[in-house]
């Protein structure tokens, strides 16, 4: 299986040829790393809690209305938790 | 979609080592139900709301106008997805909290495209140990 690295470069690299399901055009392209060049900019990564802080505790809905509270989680174990802006 | 594919990839693996993985995003239920069940995934995807917790990481931004036009003109409705007026996203993020709470990795990228490989992952929550007891009991 390929680098998670190797798959997101392929993705990329076919969104901004234009090719499709994406057809994103030049402009569309151009607007997004600009997008993404001021998001860096603003220091906003700076900002987020880092190695050492103290998370902060959440108790939220999964993919079938069952609510998981990561506190009566972490009592057991570890947890790797990843945020993505969704699937659209 | 890529990402989470990846994680799952690792999923067996962090069980073993006693741990569990979660994916929040802000998307409503039933968008989390519709790619849990495409991916076949064995670990939760959580919908965080309206932000709440990810605003608790730091991780909210909102989009400027003329991205917010180029999604629209997509047909990317992030107010439907999110079910609120403004254009809102998270940063992608991938932290390991142990359990005591306390952050023992974090990656955070503006850039959505670059993220951590879920290999390497993997490897820090195996070498996890706990944190280091006060300095005098280390010395003594």
């Amino acid at each position: 299986m390929s680098s998670l690295k190797d798959r997101l470069e392929e993705f990329k690299r076919t969104f901004e040829s234009g090719a499709p399901p994406y057809n994103a055009t030049r402009e569309a392209v151009a607007t997004m790393h600009r997008a993404t060049a001021e998001l860096k900019a603003s220091g906003i990564e700076s900002a987020a809690l880092k190695v050492g802080d103290r998370a902060p505790d959440f108790s939220l809905f999964n993919q079938d209305h069952v609510r998981v509270t990561s506190t009566d989680l972490l009592r057991e174990r570890p947890l790797v938790v990843s945020f993505f802006r969704g699937h659209w | 979609m890529i990402e989470l594919e990846a994680l799952q990839e690792v999923d067996s693996g962090v069980r073993a080592l006693g741990g569990r993985i979660l994916a929040i995003s802000p998307q409503l239920e039933k968008y989390a139900r519709s790619v849990h069940r495409k991916l076949n995934l064995t670990f939760d995807i959580l919908t965080d709301l309206h932000f709440t917790t990810a605003e608790q990481f730091g991780l909210v931004f909102g989009l400027p106008d003329y991205l917010r036009e180029l999604y629209v003109s997509f047909g990317t409705r992030l107010d439907v997805f999110h079910d609120e007026s403004e254009y809102r996203l998270p940063m992608s993020a991938r932290y390991i909290i142990d359990s005591s709470s306390i952050i023992r990795a974090a990656d955070v990228n503006a850039d959505y495209t670059i993220r951590p490989e879920p290999s390497d992952t993997l490897r820090l929550l195996r070498e996890l140990r706990p944190l280091t007891p006060p300095l005098h009991k280390v010395q003594s």
